[in-house]
């Protein structure tokens, strides 16, 4: 879909745009830094009957709304899995079990529902479907999400995520959406539960009372410059490459000359004690500690722009005359057909390389980089 | 971006809106989260009569006139507030004292809010309705003001208040805003704006606030007769604001929460049901639930676990090796706990020494039965689902009175005996005990903690002196829930305005005449018991040309008079019945109605619904119709005068020769009843015979059976089922019928096993014909009255019958078992039975009379209403028999008679003894039979006791008896009952 809009600029331009993104620095035709975002603005709250909603709308004019809705399903029995008693949750169980409590918690894929909307697209659009994977296997790559919703071992609560970018798809709407659907994950709440074991769940009826999805924990008076190191839903990062830069939150038209466009899922975890007690150092408590959920390539749609014909094959300029071509001009034209010739379009060819690949994850992971930027910001977004 | 949600600053009119939101879980286990918007506005009146301003925005009814204010411009003044005051309490007061509003001593001008009126809701319904009907009588001027859709008065919850907090703010505000509402009235006597609260940290920040506010104790103290409205504000609160609770050593274990109880009945762990205390035993009470046939028995204090008789409670069923057989013992809680302190500090065991006693007899006989199969299965409480606590009828146990408190005004603890035995003593604090002694009150339970062995209640009002006719018959419409008010001045709005004088229109052209037959002219006459004023119907009968006979039942048309959904309607389908008490008759509809204006006198015109058959000689029914008429009855006859009048071969007039056919005929209609499998089934009744000045009872008579009360009993039935037919084709979904449940074969066991043992008698339940059959079979050549003794337990055996709406049963279950009829409904009575005016109206819509009203259409109300009248109808019955019990018990005063009885019932330590003659049944302890109590020996598998020592006699089952009957008063309970002792054994 968006990914293979066709753009409308000529060889030349794209050509140029080529040129001077592969400068060092690059030059960006907004004027933007490579690893600089779109400029923003969110809120969360805006769909009162839902769970958790949120809305973006990037300074070029596009716009999502994510509502969550969350409702308890009963958790199928499988054959083979031990099956519950309700008596076991209740007593002697629990003390032996209370250690590794967490683990008892399982998660499913199914529990989670996404459709995705585009304006002007069928839903059953392929470029729908792949934005729909991407971002729903942004949520449930590590398992960790799905246990959220964990209730007990007979209910879970069952989550329907309605994306809908309400504004025609200026640009590749893929960060917009992820980052819509996580601001609306982080202002999700469920009911607060009230039972306990394995009982027929039973909940506050007190909206106030329900805690967060993601709980915040307020950044303590004592360190006041402590972040929260919480776990964060993930968000998935539109990145290019252009040459040797790294270009963060393409244009519609720099995505049009990209040697390489790539989805990166990415979440922040608590930091665990383990990788504490390893390194000695409780530095890893102060920042982030991000983690690689999944890569996607994004067919780029440079692919598809017309190319450009260099001076010397152009028969307008003198080349016509295939006769009269000596040798040393066959071969010229050869090499104008398959190497880049300054200043002359040429789609690009061929996979990525696999040192630019990792370069992109390096700079998606860096401490202090653009995804702590954007989830900084993100989490300043106030939950009402 | 402008922001797409509602924000204060950007919107005008963000001031007047406001939102609620809260989870909802239903019941299919979805849990929502629901977002009310709230519109405020600022034209709800404060409706004092003070206000000027209120008056001119208030809204106004559709006739543009304002809708009167409810405050009075002077209240009444207290102690404080001489100025006057107006009321404002919170949900816990009213959760805690409603008692205390309803008192007609004080109480007046209270403003109800909203918020608390919401909250008293979601806490307790049957509160809320008292409340509700409270706002609705004039006289007591209760306002209920819309606090949170005003715009002043709403209060929006803060960030980390929790709802409780939001809600005594709401309150608060509320109180300030009136009192400042009100100084702008400019009146000279501004009265002051009072909030009631129990809540320490409420009343702490009203104080703050600058709001006046008093607890429930500071106000009455305010008022004149303080020490007894005192009394009724509870005891636990009572402890909360003088006193922290001492923790006191639980008791019973705790309950489980609502989500395990849930959860567990869901799964089949756990079981739910209605709570029962066996009459006999007050430690033993069983529990039906759906999962097993028999009922599971619940014994002992710790697992009955504070449960009452008629609480919803969830059960867990013991292991196997607790399982025991019901107890054979009379345990009576009087008797065994007599001289407990009720002010003793309840720490230790719940079951005192003595319960245990008993119980361990108990066990000991288990365990000594060589026979296994008989231990039943046992279960404890686990939790209560829904408590069913109303107000009780008791009187002051004397012995746990101290004798300080006999003069001091100090408040004092004592218990209360219920006057339903199956009501556990509850223990009351109050500062009257020297007046309350020997009198009946009325109480009711607050709460019943963990810690305490006996409930703890509250003083509602004396009814008067024990024995006296006023109190007891109050005693026992209170017990049975009985409404006996006098009827409101809306419902007597309701009736014709010409009062007696009403008569059938002279014209025919008269709109009250449409649709209607003349059937002036036939010789109609009505039977009932002498003296009977409200006559529900009438007959005729005439030979035909053809041969046939044409047969007409003519029923008071009630329906015309009593229009569908006006008050009068209501009142009565709240009602229900008419209930007979031996010297009183509580009315469904107003006496206009009943005795006059319905009632189908003689020699005067009256409207009627007429059922007219053509009957073959054979009492078949070749064709039957239903029409409104207009009847005039001949005469009115009582079954003695009418029987002698067929009796008297001299009398050849065509009244009686028509009476004669209707007898013929019943006959024949009685023995194809008997013929299909309908039951004759007994109950002992008697009549009490009163002396006409004083209506003291001087004698009790056994009822005579007459053959016309026969015939007007079959003709009834016959236009019962016609008439349920043609409703239940007209109305498929929602014909108003009455059915009555085959037994469960698991009711009869016990009957069957004694008879066999005793008798060699088989029951056979296979089908109301076998038993009827076998009932048949049950005769004792020696003994006549056998045969009605067996009848008499077999109807206890039997399921109750009920008023259904067809849509909610299937065809084959609308059987009348008793009756042997496929359908049938209640026709024949509507002047005092509800079921038989909507009948009424369901069946004048059959026949194209009038449109249905979509009252007598809707299956949800029609269910509502049937389910009313289904209790309303087995109260009526209760009560009647309480009445008649106690007017036996007053007829026997100080007078000793000699009766026969028979043995219905043995114990181990006890039989209980039925006396036909009155009536009455009575329980005969060993300890009763001599000084010192006789040694008993007790065979369960014959039914046989056997004494030895003191006296020797042995007692079964069945068995007839010579008893001394007496009346005699418990000096220490000072309640009066019948004791029987035994003479003699035939």
């Amino acid at each position: 879909m968006a990914s293979s809009q066709h753009v409308l600029l000529s060889p030349a331009e794209l050509a140029y745009l080529h040129a001077s993104l592969s400068l060092t620095p690059p030059i960006r035709p907004d004027g933007r830094s490579p690893t600089q975002f779109r400029p923003l603005v969110a809120e969360t709250g805006i769909l009162p009957g839902t769970n958790g909603s949120a809305r973006i709308c990037f300074a070029d004019g596009t716009e999502a709304i994510v509502g969550v809705k969350a409702e308890v399903e009963r958790t199928a029995q499988r054959p083979g899995e031990e099956t519950v008693f309700l008596e076991e949750g209740g007593a002697g169980d629990d003390e032996e079990e209370e250690g590794e409590a967490v683990d008892k918690r399982k998660g499913d894929a199914s529990w989670v529902e996404m459709t995705v909307e585009i304006p002007g697209l069928r839903d059953d659009d392929s470029g729908t479907a792949f934005l729909s994977a991407m971002l729903s296997e942004a949520l449930l790559a590590d398992g960790e999400f799905a246990k959220r919703l964990w209730i007990n071992r007979r209910f879970h609560w069952k989550l329907y995520l309605d994306i809908i970018l309400i504004s025609p798809p200026l640009s590749y709407p893929l960060p917009l959406l992820s980052l819509t659907t996580h601001l609306a994950l982080l202002s999700t709440r469920l009911p607060r539960l009230k039972s306990e074991g394995d009982e027929d769940p039973f909940f506050d009826d007190d909206w106030a009372a329900a805690p967060y999805l993601y709980p915040r924990t307020p950044t303590s008076v004592a360190k006041p410059t402590a972040t929260t190191t919480t776990t964060r839903p993930p968000i998935t990062l539109l990145v290019m490459a252009v040459g040797n830069n790294i270009i963060f939150d393409p244009s519609k038209e720099e995505l049009a000359v990209a040697d390489v466009a790539l989805a990166v899922s990415v979440t922040s975890t608590a930091s665990s004690h383990h990788i504490d007690t390893d390194t000695g150092h409780p530095a890893a408590e102060a920042g982030r500690n991000l983690r690689l959920l999944s890569i996607r390539t994004i067919d780029p749609p440079s692919r598809l722009t017309p190319p450009a014909v260099a001076n010397a094959a152009n028969a307008a300029y003198g080349a016509s005359n295939g006769a009269a071509l000596g040798t040393q001009k066959m071969l010229e034209a050869r090499t104008a057909e398959t190497e880049a010739v300054e200043g002359v379009w040429r789609a690009p060819r061929g996979g990525a390389k696999r040192m630019v690949l990792g370069a992109l994850v390096q700079k998606v992971l860096e401490r202090g980089g653009v995804v702590d930027e954007v989830l900084d910001a993100l989490e300043g977004v106030d939950l009402g | 971006m402008a922001s797409l949600k509602r924000s204060v600053d950007s919107d005008p009119f963000a001031a007047n809106i406001s939102s609620k939101v809260y989870v909802r879980s239903t019941k299919s286990g979805k849990v929502q989260k629901i977002v009310r918007e709230v519109y405020l506005r600022q034209d709800i009146p404060c409706s004092s009569r003070l206000c000027q301003s209120c008056l001119e925005t208030a809204p106004r009814d559709a006739v543009g006139r304002p809708i009167p204010f409810v405050l009075s411009e002077a209240p009444a003044g207290t102690s404080v507030f001489p100025q006057g005051h107006y009321l404002v309490p919170d949900t816990n007061a009213f959760l805690t004292a409603m008692d205390l509003f309803e008192q007609s001593s004080a109480f007046y001008d209270v403003i109800v809010l909203q918020i608390v009126l919401e909250e008293l809701r979601n806490r307790s319904l049957p509160l809320y309705n008292r409340l509700i009907s409270l706002t609705n009588s004039e006289e007591k001027r209760f306002y209920v003001f819309f606090n949170e859709f005003r715009l002043e008065t709403h209060v929006a919850r803060q960030e980390g208040e929790s709802v409780n907090d939001r809600n005594d703010r709401a309150v608060r505000k509320a109180v300030a805003w009136y009192a400042q509402h009100l100084t702008r009235t400019g009146a000279k006597k501004l009265p002051a704006v009072v909030m009631l609260s129990n809540d320490r940290d409420n009343l702490r920040k009203a104080k703050q606030e600058g709001i006046s506010a008093c607890s429930l104790a500071e106000y009455v103290k305010q008022l004149k007769d303080a020490d007894a409205l005192l009394d009724m504000i509870p005891e636990t609160q009572d402890q909360e604001t003088v006193k922290d609770k001492r923790p006191g050593e639980p008791l019973y274990p705790e309950y489980f929460t609502m989500s395990k109880m849930m959860t567990g009945v869901k799964s089949g762990l756990l079981h739910q049901g209605i709570f029962n205390v066996s009459p006999y035993n007050y430690l033993e009470g069983s529990i039906r639930v759906p999962a097993f046939p028999k009922p599971l028995l619940i014994l002992g204090r710790e697992n009955i676990n504070r449960s009452i008789d008629g609480d919803l409670v969830v059960v867990e069923v013991l292991p196997k090796d607790q399982w025991k057989e019901p107890s054979t013992q009379v345990i009576e809680e009087d008797a065994i706990t007599k001289n407990e302190n009720p002010d003793a500090e309840e720490t230790g065991d719940i079951v005192s020494e003595k319960e245990r006693k008993a119980l361990q007899e108990e066990v000991k006989r288990t365990h000594s039965k060589t026979t296994e199969g008989h231990a039943q299965p046992t279960a404890k409480v686990v939790g209560v689902v829904k408590r069913n606590w109303r107000q009780y009828v008791g009187h002051i146990d004397q012995s746990s009175v101290s004798q300080s408190a006999q003069q001091g005004r100090k408040q004092d603890t004592v218990f209360v005996i219920p006057m339903d035995k199956k009501i556990p003593k509850i223990r009351l604090r109050t500062r009257q005990v020297a007046e309350l002694v020997g009198k009946r009150i009325l109480i009711t339970i607050d709460a019943w903690d963990r810690s305490s062995r006996h409930p703890i209640g509250h003083f509602v009002r004396s009814l008067g002196e024990l024995e006296t006719k006023a109190a007891e018959t109050e005693a026992l419409l209170l017990e049975y829930d009985v409404q006996y008010r006098p009827f409101p001045k809306t419902v007597l709005d309701c009736l014709p305005k010409e009062g007696h004088d009403w008569r059938v229109p002279q014209s025919v052209e008269d709109p009250g005449w449409r649709d209607r037959e003349d059937l002036r002219g036939l010789l109609i006459c009505s039977i009932d018991p002498i003296g009977c004023q409200d006559i529900d119907d009438a007959l005729h009968s005439r030979p035909l040309p053809n041969g046939n006979i044409e047969v007409g039942v003519h029923i008071a048309d009630v329906s015309h008079f009593v229009k569908p959904n006006n008050a009068m309607d209501a009142e009565a389908s709240i009602r229900g019945t008419t209930v007979y008490m031996v010297d009183k008759r509580i009315d469904m509809l107003p006496m206009l109605l009943g005795t006059d204006l319905c009632s189908l006198k003689p020699y005067v015109e009256r409207y009627a619904f007429s059922v007219l058959w053509e009957l073959s000689p054979d009492a078949d029914i070749v064709n039957v119709r239903f029409t409104k008429s207009v009847i005039k009855s001949r005469e009115a006859f009582s079954y003695e005068q009418a029987q002698l009048r067929v009796d008297d071969h001299s009398q050849q007039d065509d009244l009686t020769t028509s009476i004669r056919t209707l007898l013929a005929l019943s006959r024949k209609l009685k023995q194809k009843r008997l013929d299909a499998g309908a039951l004759s089934l007994s109950s002992p009744e008697v009549k009490v015979q009163m002396e006409s000045e004083t209506s003291d009872p001087i004698d009790v008579k056994t009822k005579v059976l007459l053959d016309t009360m026969s015939l007007v009993e079959e003709f009834m039935l016959l236009a019962n089922v016609s008439v349920a037919r043609k409703i239940h084709e007209a109305f498929p979904q929602t014909a108003i019928l009455r059915r009555h449940g085959a037994p469960p074969k698991t009711n009869f066991d016990e009957l069957a096993n004694q008879l066999r043992v005793k008798r060699g008698l088989d029951v056979s339940v296979e089908s109301s014909r076998a038993l009827a059959d076998s009932l048949d079979a049950c005769v004792d050549p020696k003994e006549p009255f056998f045969n009605t003794l067996v009848r008499i337990m077999a109807t206890r055996c039997m399921m109750a019958a009920e008023y259904f709406c067809s849509g909610t049963q299937a065809y084959p279950e609308f059987r009348h078992y008793g009756l042997a009829s496929e359908i049938y409904t209640h026709f024949t009575s509507p002047i005092r039975r509800y079921a038989d005016l909507m009948a009424h109206r369901q069946l004048a819509a059959a026949i194209g009379y009038e449109a249905i009203h979509p009252t007598a259409r809707s299956r949800g109300r029609l269910e509502a209403v049937c389910k009313n009248i289904n209790v309303r109808h087995r109260n009526a019955q209760l009560a009647g028999r309480a009445s008649i019990a106690y007017y036996v018990g007053q007829a026997l005063r100080g007078k000793a008679t000699d009766e026969d009885g028979f043995v219905l019932k043995i114990f181990s330590n006890g039989f209980v003894v039925l006396v036909p003659r009155f009536g009455i049944e009575g329980l005969i302890r060993l300890r009763d039979l001599a000084e010192p109590e006789p040694a008993a020996e007790y065979d369960a598998e014959t039914y046989t006791l056997k004494t030895s020592g003191s006296r020797e006699v042995a007692v079964e089952l069945f068995q007839k008896v010579r008893v001394r009957v007496t009346d005699q008063k418990d000096e220490t309970t000072g309640k009066r009952g019948v004791k029987m002792e035994l003479i003699s054994v035939y």
